[in-house]
């Protein structure tokens, strides 16, 4: 039965319904299934395969936020369900994200700041054109688990390394995982500069920020 | 072993039968996501052949050679730190490189920031036009983003769709498309007046599906306004990222197409010629980055009906995303998509 | 890149024909196949020799449609051009702009 129920969590947030999302929530907790088992098995998988289906083009931002939507609802009903019964959550993973400084380039970070969105992921976007100081005092402000930048170009690709050495001259290079991407960034590239990790596109971003912030 | 690459460049050594592996991913891959025929085992043979062939350089056959056009031509020495003007850059392009058509560009390479200086744009085309032989197109991208803050008057869609705020984003893209036709139409117009030979609309779809409507209507006006103008349309990604969601084209959704369902949206636009993209992923294996490219760039060769020019650089078609390809895989890739992938050009 | 390309797969522009056969597919919407017979035809060659810059050069100095390396005297720039359209009877856009301001 609740393999059932799980299945229709992940399809409703497929279809970004989000009336459904909760409805099922809701079901669950009156069916007396595991709050954190209905989210990880159930609307989870949803949002998993939403992000699946972006990366081939078989969806899209719009519908997107409505999914996130939808996944943010019902975890919403099922993290509160869970608190109130003593069952430890998993505390969010916070990111400052931003196009670093010198690149104007929005569409991609957007991209990737609505794909976190959609999986939980707490985003503090910056913007683009971001200084190398402005990352760092975001993610101290907000502890953050890690800084997320992108480089469009191969001429702004050295403020990732500005950030890490940035990070190291001030003691704080501990505190946070720095994950980068964008167009010409590469895993080889992120390996040279000691960056913690590298994402080459927004559904890759999700899982790479999940296993380093965990 | 043989040496090939990843993605991004480095220099791995592999198997024959790990790169014949490789291609046969890739090409699943492929199939997998743009839903197109597979290759047949012949062309991975040929592929893998090509591949695994220890010399340095290949070419094609005599007789398969194709039409190489070079998009921004104009630009990309001085982009060398090379104290250059543009003519001259032309020049070169037709007697040094021998390619067969170059392209006047401005340094900003967008129809917006071309409009203020098209009087100058106009005089550098004409001046080109006395003292070049090949067919010389004027290129731009269409790059949508321009119209939105801080770049021009609508807000923002990057900044309003990670919000929830779709119904706003929607408008001002659809605000940010006239726009665009309205430069692109003007642009194009006074380069065509002043005896461009075409018009290159490049790196279509950068800002997502709207870009690429922008792109498709200004065509048509083009068209319309002036029947032999000839348009080439290159694009930006191997799929028409979908930031709109709800726009479509002659009763078709314009998000999500792949190369062989692009290059039909351009011909009933009236496109002479097609520039699809492949993309890189710089994680995996060269030989698997041409499994993919050549299928995805076959069919949409043999579902066109218009010369398709495959885009083969930097971080597509099957070449390294680096600065300074390395001759290996870039001819392999340029041999590849002449030989295999059926181009009319690259 | 661009030399790597030419050397690959390229027609070779003007040293041979790659500018004629890509003014087939831009004007005329010619496929690679199509246009390549379509220029060997004007310029009465074998397909097969049409990428070959030793008979290709011969050739394009005696039809007057511009050379890699020409002479002085030679059709240049504009004047190669004009001798390009009326040999393979199309309409070249700076061509036509060129005879309206001075006929």
């Amino acid at each position: 039965m609740s393999s059932e129920l799980f299945e229709q969590a992940a399809r409703s947030v497929v279809d970004a319904d989000v009336e459904e999302a909760k409805k099922l929530a809701n079901q669950a907790l009156e069916e007396d299934i595991p709050p954190l088992e209905m989210i990880e098995e159930g609307f989870t998988s949803g949002i998993v395969e939403v992000g699946r289906l972006f990366d081939r083009g078989e969806l899209f931002l719009p519908q997107l936020m409505g999914c996130a939507e939808a996944m943010k609802e019902a975890s919403g009903i099922l993290k509160e369900a869970a608190a109130a019964a003593g069952e430890e959550t998993a505390e969010d993973i916070e990111i400052v994200l931003g196009t670093v400084e010198g690149d104007v380039h929005d569409i991609g970070k957007g991209i990737v700041a609505s794909i976190l969105e959609a999986n939980g992921i707490k985003v503090h976007d910056l913007g683009t054109d971001v200084p190398t100081n402005e990352f760092i005092e975001k993610a101290k402000e907000v502890d953050a688990d890690v800084i997320g930048t992108s480089a469009l170009l191969t001429t702004t690709m050295g403020a990732n390394e500005d950030l890490i050495k940035t990070l190291e001259e001030e003691n704080l290079r501990d505190r946070f995982k720095v994950v980068v991407g964008g167009g010409p960034v590469t895993e080889r590239w992120a390996d040279k500069i000691d960056a913690d990790g590298y994402a080459e596109n927004a559904n890759e971003a999700v899982r790479v920020i999940q296993d380093l912030a965990n | 072993m043989v040496q090939t690459r990843m993605g991004d460049g480095m220099k791995i050594e592999m198997s024959e039968d790990e790169i014949r592996e490789d291609i046969v991913r890739g090409v699943e891959d492929a199939v997998d996501r743009a839903k197109i025929d597979t290759l047949p085992q012949e062309e991975i043979d040929y592929l893998t052949d090509l591949y695994t062939r220890p010399s340095k350089f290949v070419s094609v056959e005599p007789g398969n050679e194709v039409v190489l056009t070079f998009d921004e031509g104009s630009v990309k020495l001085k982009r060398l730190v090379i104290s250059i003007g543009r003519i001259p850059d032309l020049q070169i392009y037709e007697r040094v490189f021998c390619s067969d058509t170059a392209e006047l560009a401005h340094v900003d390479y967008s129809f917006k920031p071309v409009k203020p200086i098209i009087a100058e744009e106009q005089i550098e085309m004409e001046q080109a036009l006395l003292s070049t032989i090949l067919p010389l197109y004027y290129g731009a991208m269409p790059n949508l983003s321009l119209y939105s803050q801080p770049d021009g008057e609508f807000p923002n869609p990057a900044e309003l769709l990670p919000k929830g705020k779709i119904d706003e984003a929607q408008k001002a893209y659809e605000g940010m498309i006239e726009h665009g036709i309205k430069d692109m139409v003007f642009v194009s117009s006074k380069m065509y007046e002043a005896g461009a030979d075409g018009i290159n609309f490049d790196t279509t779809g950068s800002a997502g599906e709207p870009d690429f409507l922008a792109a498709l209507r200004a065509t048509e006006k083009l068209k319309e306004k002036y029947p032999d103008i000839s348009i080439e349309m290159g694009m930006s990604n191997e799929f028409v990222l979908g930031m709109h969601g709800d726009l479509e084209y002659e009763g078709t959704n314009l998000a999500g197409l792949y190369p062989h369902e692009q290059v039909k949206m351009a011909e009933k636009a009236g496109v002479d010629v097609f520039g699809p993209v492949v993309n890189i992923n710089s994680s995996e294996s060269i030989p698997w980055n041409i499994g993919r490219t050549v299928a995805m760039m076959k069919a949409c060769a043999e579902e066109a009906d218009i010369p398709v020019h495959a885009n083969v650089g930097m971080g597509v078609g099957g070449v390294p995303i680096v600065e300074t390809p390395p001759a290996d895989s870039l001819c392999r890739a340029s041999v590849a998509l002449a030989e295999i992938g059926k181009q009319d050009g690259l | 890149m661009v030399i790597s390309h030419a050397l690959a797969s390229g027609m070779g522009g003007v040293r041979t024909t790659g500018d004629l056969v890509a003014r087939l597919q831009m004007s005329e919407g010619m496929r690679i196949e199509e246009a390549k017979e379509y220029v060997a035809d004007k310029l009465d060659v074998d397909i097969a020799d049409m990428s070959d810059p030793v008979i290709m050069d011969e050739v394009r100095k005696e039809y007057g449609i511009g050379r890699v390396q020409p002479a002085a005297g030679e059709p240049k720039g504009m004047e190669a051009k004009m001798n390009i359209a009326e040999l393979l009877d199309i309409k070249i856009n700076s061509v036509e702009n060129f005879k309206d301001k001075t006929s």
